[in-house]
């Protein structure tokens, strides 16, 4: 078993060191302003750190955009922070305790929408804050300020192998996931009546995205943080969603956005001094108004230029 | 005691079904059989529980009490087996999607694809089995609207919207139709177009049953009405059914209950003005 799992952690390590030295190949090509900033092991851990966290939040950003799941995707976030306290308190790695507290939270908002007269809002509202509560009491309890700064924050500039390998692990199952289960989620998420008349299991799609949206929420942490993760989950789907009508498409865009406003952001971040999770989301906000002013489509300058062009 | 009306062997056989929300009653104790190669139309007020009783039939809803059962097998399996279609009523649906017409009527494909090659399962739509291309352009086809394939769902008008919806049923090659409301918001043209592919459907030995509020279009297409209010309130042809004082009696009896119709008592047999038992228990 210990071989086992030294001979997979190996490989983990081995996959990493490729996946790095393929990123800065590509980094490398860069004018050196740019590039210096890469040459440290911990900035480049940080980078494809950035890179995987971008590609999942923007394949599940469609999924959350288009099922109307934003306050869903916050709620499991904020539900992730008492199952991190409770791990570190036992020893645990702290992503099966986030995994846990979160899935909790997300069932026990559904039970008390579908078994009492609360709505859905309030019951996440109620929810995500008591969880979310429960986290600070516990860590103001067991850990310094600090600690809880990096798990609210993120702390992509020192995120450890350990951790970069958590992420690459989730990224590949949520990849795989979406992968083979494409056409039952698609279905699910735009006609949820017609797949259950084709006969697919929706509680099973239902819940297998709730968990989905919460292995890349603990996949994030490190990144951005607690807080803004529900960013980088809704952004890159919305700002998808402007720019085009195909499913696929969208889904395309939506992992470029993520992708570029994660290495964009720890890039500007290290260069200006600031903290990096703020600025990821920062741009990713500033793609999404690009989008909002220039998309050929649903963009609000095109669509006055044609509401001119049609009175005049 | 169950009689069918006609040599018609049963696709859809209900009993005894009870179905609430937040255990506020829509249906109560029915009793119905669906024969196989007809076209039944559902009739009811506003509330009566026809969206309901198709949720029941789709599987999106489970029954308080009752069983519910196609050729002879639980419906369940008819379901997996791509037997049933179903097309909901536009509201249901999110319009903003990012998929084309051509997309959403291959999404009646989906439960057939189970059935595939692995590999085709998990390449994307260009390598999908022939048939399932060939399905689609049949279905566009038949409502006239595989010249708007390309578009996005959310840019047609109401009736283009009920032809793609009413073309991803068909997609599916189900031999049970179910259509809620396939008739409301929709222009006259489609609306007639809707009528004619329902009844060359009907014609190919396929079983249609639709809610619809239309009754000149009911009266003049379907081999059976069923009144519905909570309880069945009558079953037989359309014009006895579809009768002013019938449709009169039907609106206001929300509020009654007759003996038979009490819930927990007898199965209730129905007789017609003709004094024959139809196909019902």
């Amino acid at each position: 078993m210990a071989e086992l799992m030294e001979a997979f952690s190996q490989f983990g390590d081995a996959l990493v060191s490729g996946l790095i030295a393929g990123l800065m190949v590509i980094v490398n090509l860069l004018p050196g302003s740019i590039s210096d900033a890469f040459q440290y092991a911990f900035m480049q851990r940080a980078l494809l750190t950035s890179v995987l966290v971008g590609a999942i939040c923007g394949i599940l950003s469609c999924y959350v955009v288009l099922k109307r799941w934003s306050l869903l995707g916050d709620a499991i976030s904020h539900a992730v922070l008492p199952g991190v306290a409770i791990a570190y308190l036992l020893g645990w790695p702290f992503f099966i305790g986030a995994f846990i507290t979160g899935a909790l939270t997300s069932v026990g908002i559904g039970a008390i929408e579908r078994h009492t007269r609360i709505k859905s809002d309030a019951a996440m509202g109620l929810m995500f804050t008591g969880a979310f509560a429960l986290g600070i009491v516990i860590i103001s309890k067991i850990a310094s300020s600090t600690h809880l700064m990096h798990i609210l924050f993120g702390n992509v500039l020192g995120v450890q192998q350990s951790a970069l390998l958590l992420t690459l692990v989730a990224s590949i199952i949520a990849l795989l996931a979406v992968w083979l289960a494409y056409r039952p989620l698609l279905l699910y998420a735009f006609d949820p009546q017609q797949a259950q008349a084709l006969g697919f299991n929706t509680s099973v799609i239902h819940y297998g995205l709730i968990l989905l949206l919460t292995l890349t929420i603990v996949a994030s942490l490190e990144t951005v943080g607690i807080i803004l993760v529900v960013a980088m989950l809704i952004t890159p789907g919305a700002t998808a969603h402007l720019l085009t009508d195909r499913f696929k498409t969208m889904m395309l865009i939506s992992v470029g956005v993520g992708v570029s406003s994660a290495v964009i952001g720890l890039w500007l971040s290290v260069v200006l001094d600031v903290a990096s999770g703020g600025t990821i989301v920062l741009v990713a906000t500033s793609w999404f108004f690009i989008a909002l002013l220039f998309s050929p489509k649903h963009g609000i300058l095109l669509r006055q230029w044609r509401r001119w062009r049609m009175s005049a | 005691m169950v009689t069918t009306l006609g040599e018609a062997p049963v696709a859809i056989k209900i009993q005894g079904l009870y179905a609430a929300y937040q255990r506020h009653p829509v249906l109560e104790n029915i009793n119905l059989q669906f024969p196989a190669g007809k076209w039944t139309a559902i009739v009811g007020p506003n509330g009566a529980g026809k969206s309901t009783l198709f949720h029941v039939l789709t599987g999106s809803m489970a029954p308080l009490r009752g069983s519910v059962k196609a050729f002879d097998e639980p419906i369940k399996a008819h379901r997996k087996a791509g037997h049933i279609a179903y097309m909901a009523q536009r509201e249901a649906i999110e319009w903003d999607f990012p998929v084309s017409v051509w997309d959403t009527v291959m999404g009646g494909r989906y439960g057939h694809m189970r059935h595939d090659a692995l590999w085709r399962r998990l390449l994307p739509s260009r390598w999908y089995h022939p048939s399932h291309a060939q399905a689609v352009k049949e279905a566009l086809e038949a409502v006239d609207m595989l010249g708007l394939a390309e578009r996005p769902i959310g840019a047609l008008s109401g009736g283009q919207k009920k032809r793609v919806l009413l073309a991803r049923t068909l997609a599916q090659q189900a031999n049970i139709l179910l259509l809620d409301e396939p008739l409301a918001g929709v222009d006259p043209p489609s609306e007639r177009l809707i009528l004619n592919v329902l009844a060359r459907e009907r014609e190919a030995g396929r079983t249609v049953i639709m809610v619809t509020h239309d009754m000149p279009g009911a009266r003049r297409h379907v081999d059976h009405v069923v009144l519905i209010n909570r309880f069945i309130r009558g079953v037989g042809t359309p014009d006895e059914m579809l009768s002013d004082a019938k449709l009169a009696e039907l609106a206001v009896s929300s509020t009654e209950q007759t003996s038979t119709d009490r819930p927990g008592g007898e199965a209730s047999s129905f007789v017609t003005a003709q004094g024959k038992v139809t196909w019902q228990n």
